[in-house]
């Protein structure tokens, strides 16, 4: 049974890597492919803020000549990549979907993006998300929202729909989001592909434009488990640039690696699996525990009460953090600056720019986030906020004491239609499976689960892999033999 | 909101008025590079005065994606202050975030300690103006970044009608170092204030300049005023705000007492929550201006910073930082002092700058090590040192304006001339003369002498014969000298030495005339 929403997760990068150098195929031609995949998909779905197509055609032909030369041996070479436009390129903009850097170029690249142009990639453009990666239906952008290829009159999920769209759409081989509460793996879900967000610590933030910065990190979005690995393994390890990365060797995956279904002991949070979720979620999962269990998989079912208490808590230190991040807009050094009117003091100025320059969804989490740090309040919302958020990591030592890896959905339901979310707390509630990964700074991977249909369309759904800090390899392992049962 | 009070008292119910003052101390780093990261720091030597805005880097412009990564060296610098200031150090001290919006501030915010400092509870004894000893606690010492500068003036000259941002001093590292309210006069602080510089620049860790805000004093001050009733009031603490000179320190606290005094009979205001002002010292008028009327209407917002890891210094790291610790200048004063003879004027000029006292402690150990006839001891060694240096030696620097170990008079060779005077190879008034040579020249102080012909003359034929000379030329001042008037002798040790051109050793001189005159 194939289903409606699956990609070809067997064309994914890692075999057309391999293409290219069997010579069946040259990065030239298939970035040209790419390109006018692009052209003629952009216009209606919005993915890609601008193509960076210069660059990427000179290291094109770069890499053809190495590999006919026989000299290619980068992991990523000739690996055609999208980049989420909040993250830092020298090439092209970084606008993070904001007026206020609209003309915003970077004089430095990230260090995910030196990595991966090291490892041999080429940077085919930047991806369209909510604006500073705050929303979960890449809805709140300076030029339009982005739409889903599976039904575009829906959102691919956010922040980083941009990417997980282009993804879907194949106009590009895989490319980079960034997560603070799940913007990489409910677009993944949403969009049918899938999604990393690694351990907090992992991969360096170093050229990501700070949403929350105890939250951020920057993860992939794949056709396919071992992709995620792969574009993992180019970018993940410390960096000097990144005080909060870790000094801890990345341990290598390959397939090979793969358990067998019987060698793995899966959790099931109670709070998930009896949740009130679309029709579409709960089917999917329980026929996701029914093949791991006929495959040999131990379920083991457990609780985690916590799991309502990520969205509140969460919705105190992102904004938080983000109203401080952001208060570097002020339109003296550059960015958009209101025209100064006679007689007007700096405070004015400064509030006109901010008004001007950001959304509303941007306002709103600035004012909260003033709000929740300002004197008197600071110990009823963040000090608090800290306090569950230590009690959400302990709740995941305990869970991972009964089980390698929790598995729930990774979101309540498909994507919604663009517009239909006017209430903010309905649209926050999205991330309510994904948000506890950021909190707890665990790792976390969306895998497709197949669709469910919707008013005659088919969307695409996917289940949430969690495990222990550091245990990328071990959401490889299991993700990888998920992915293979469930696609069957 | 606020609990004001006021009061009536009059001038004659007051028995008496006490001062307390607090302190708060900016010292700016001199390492190489910033607090947060590598653009060179203005506040070290090879990057002051600097032109505007080069010593900037995309994180000190606070553009997006950039981090800040922690400047150990500054750690380090204030972990040894504070170990200087007989501090504990925090195992685990962390960084926070000071959230305000204002130009200078890139990131509008200001990487600071709130809550767990890196240092803190310490104490220095200081001599105080009472005579006796004074015990200033000190709360806290704590790392930070300073801001860049806002300025109406066009580099080169000229004015200009708005704002211009200056981002050098940005992120340089900042140590705020806080006292407790011990002092009760402005002449404390000021000691305490000059004792802190000098201890900051033995160790190193600023250049100490205050022309040029490497530190940078806020007191903050209040007065008891006791009534013949046995009341006692409280005047609401007035903090003043970055006084770079010891002038300030002392004027504004002065201006203070007289202000609070004047205020508090007019108005009857004593302390109470949020009534914490701040002032600006006027440098013309000579008075302490308003500023801000309540501390507390700013929010900072603080709140611990997630893009860095808290400081943890274990024992090994403490104990590497201690070791670099130099003796102190209170130490080495009394040292002088002690064991060289030295008045206490002598031992603090010697040191009142860091590379000098190394340099004065240099010449002393090189007259120990040197194997000579005449053998000296340390006091002797140190004390003589100490002389040529603050007197003949100073004096040929200060007319060039450098400091006495800048001339280029290397340590060996006052060492070298110390030594000569002892063995009384070369004449006093020869001394002037080789210190000039020897600015110079690298040359053996020794050998400087011989070929410019300033070694004593040893010709006893020749001596003999110009002091038979002298008597017979000044016979009555060889007559008087027989009598038993010493003064008279001058006269005849004056035409000895001219007779000599000036070669002989006139104490030599002095004696062999007596010796002749009165055997």
């Amino acid at each position: 049974m194939t289903d409606p929403c699956n990609i070809d997760r067997r064309d994914d990068l890692t075999h057309r890597i391999d293409a290219m150098r069997r010579g069946e195929t040259t990065a030239t031609d298939r970035l040209e492919a790419s390109l006018t995949a692009i052209d003629r998909r952009n216009d209606e779905l919005n993915a890609y803020h601008e193509t960076l197509e210069d660059t990427a055609r000179a290291v094109a032909s770069e890499i053809d000549g190495r590999i006919a030369r026989g000299e290619e041996a980068r992991p990523l070479a000739g690996a055609i990549l999208a980049v989420k436009d909040n993250i830092c390129t020298t090439e092209g903009r970084t606008t993070c979907s904001s007026r206020m850097l609209e003309n915003y170029r970077s004089p430095f690249d990230a260090t995910v993006i030196r990595r991966l142009r090291d490892a041999g990639a080429i940077l085919v453009g930047k991806t369209n998300l909510d604006e500073f990666a705050m929303g979960s239906g890449s809805e709140h952008c300076a030029w339009g929202p982005v739409r889903n290829p599976w039904a575009t009159d829906r959102v691919p999920g956010g922040s980083s729909g941009g990417s997980a769209a282009a993804v879907a759409a194949d106009l590009c081989d895989a490319a980079l989001g960034s997560d603070t509460g799940g913007s990489i793996r409910q677009p993944a879900a949403l969009c049918g592909v899938v999604g990393l967000k690694p351990t907090y610590g992992r991969i360096s933030r170093y050229g990501l434009v700070a949403f929350g910065s105890s939250l951020d990190q920057i993860g992939p979005i794949c056709r396919s488990v071992r992709d995620a690995s792969l574009l993992y393994s180019v970018m993940a390890g410390v960096d000097p640039h990144d005080a909060t990365t870790a000094e801890l060797e990345v341990e290598s995956w390959n397939e090979s690696m793969r358990p067998a279904p019987d060698q793995l002991r899966i959790g099931i949070p109670r709070e998930q699996r009896n949740a009130e979720h679309h029709p579409g979620v709960s089917e999917m999962f329980e026929r996701a525990i029914d093949r791991l269990e006929a495959a040999g998989t131990s379920i083991v079912e457990l609780d985690l009460p916590l799991t309502d208490q990520g969205i509140s808590t969460y919705y105190v230190i992102a904004p938080a953090e983000a109203s401080s991040n952001l208060g570097r807009y002020d339109g003296i050094r550059y960015g958009h600056r209101a025209k100064p009117m006679p007689g007007e003091g700096l405070e004015e100025l400064y509030a006109r720019t901010r008004t001007e320059g950001f959304g509303p969804e941007v306002r709103r989490r600035i004012m909260l986030g003033t709000y929740v740090l300002s004197a008197g309040y600071y110990d009823a919302y963040y000090k608090r906020a800290l306090q569950v958020r230590r009690l959400i990591r302990e709740e995941y030592d305990r869970a991972f004491e009964q089980c390698d890896l929790l598995l729930g959905p990774t979101t309540p339901g498909p994507a919604f239609r663009i517009g239909a979310e006017r209430d903010p707390v309905s649209e926050y509630l999205n991330d309510v499976y994904t948000v506890n990964a950021n909190i707890a700074g665990i790792p976390a991977l969306s895998i497709p689960a197949g669709s469910t249909e919707v008013d005659g369309v088919g969307l695409p759904i996917g289940v949430h892999l969690q495990a222990p800090p550091f245990a990328e390899s071990r959401l490889f392992g299991a993700g990888s033999t998920i992915e293979s049962i469930l696609a069957d | 909101m606020s609990s004001e009070m006021t009061t009536t008292i009059r001038q004659e119910d007051i028995a008496s008025v006490r001062l307390i003052i607090g302190l708060e101390i900016h010292v700016e780093l001199s390492t190489r590079s910033k607090m947060f990261t590598r653009a060179p720091n203005p506040a070290c030597p090879e990057f002051e005065d600097s032109p505007p805005n080069t010593l900037v880097d995309p994180l000190v412009d606070a553009l997006p994606g950039t981090l800040p990564v922690m400047n150990r060296r500054a750690v380090e610098m204030s972990a040894k202050v504070g170990l200087a200031l007989g501090c504990s150090i925090a195992e685990h001290a962390k960084w926070d975030r000071k959230n305000y919006a204002y130009p200078d501030l890139p990131k509008s915010y200001q990487i600071s300690q709130y809550d767990l400092p890196l240092c803190f509870d310490g104490a220095v004894d200081i001599p105080s103006a009472d005579g006796g000893q004074r015990r200033i606690g000190i709360t806290r010492a704590h790392l930070e970044e300073d801001t860049g500068k806002l300025g109406h003036e066009l580099p080169g000259g000229g004015s200009y009608a708005g704002s211009l941002v200056d981002l050098n001093r940005a992120g340089t590292p900042l140590l705020e170092i806080v006292t407790e309210p011990d002092f009760d006069c402005a002449e404390d602080v000021v000691t305490f204030a000059r004792e802190l510089r000098s201890l900051c620049r033995f160790l190193g860790v600023t250049e100490g300049v205050m022309q040029k805000g490497h530190m940078r004093f806020e007191p903050n001050i209040n007065l008891v005023i006791d009534t013949n009733e046995g009341r006692e009031y409280r005047t609401p603490v007035v903090e003043i705000k970055n006084l770079n000179s010891f002038r300030a320190v002392e004027g504004a606290i002065e201006h203070e007492r007289t202000r609070q005094l004047e205020e508090f009979l007019e108005t009857g205001r004593v302390m109470g929550r949020g009534m914490k002002r701040t002032r600006g010292w006027d440098d013309q008028k000579l008075v302490t201006v308003l500023q801000r009327e309540k501390e507390d209407a700013h929010d900072y917002r603080y709140f611990p910073e997630p893009d860095l890891l808290p400081v943890e210094m274990d024992e090994a790291w403490i104990e590497a930082v201690r070791r670099e610790i130099p003796e102190l200048p209170i130490a080495r004063r009394a040292r002088y002092r002690d064991d060289y003879g030295l008045p206490e004027k002598d031992a603090s000029s010697l040191v009142e700058d860091r590379d000098l006292c190394f340099w004065f402690e240099d010449v002393v150990t090189q007259q120990l090590e040197a194997t000579t006839e005449t053998s000296v001891d340390a006091r002797q060694a140190g004390h003589e040192a100490a002389k040529l240096i603050l007197n003949q030696l100073a004096k040929r620097a200060n007319e060039r304006g450098v400091l006495a170990h800048e001339t280029g008079v290397t340590a060996a060779q006052v060492a070298q001339l110390l030594q000569l005077r002892r063995e009384g190879t070369v004449p006093p008034q020869a001394v002037d003369r080789l210190l000039e040579l020897a600015e110079a020249q690298p040359l053996d102080m020794g050998e400087l002498a011989e070929s410019n012909g300033l070694v004593v003359v040893r010709d006893e034929g020749a001596m003999e014969g110009w002091i038979e000379a002298a008597i017979e030329s000044q016979a009555q001042a060889a007559e008087d000298v027989r009598q038993g008037k010493d003064a008279a002798v001058g006269r005849l040790v004056g035409a000895v030495m001219k007779a000599s051109g000036g070669q002989a050793d006139a104490k030599d001189v002095r004696a062999r005339l007596l010796e002749k005159l009165r055997p």
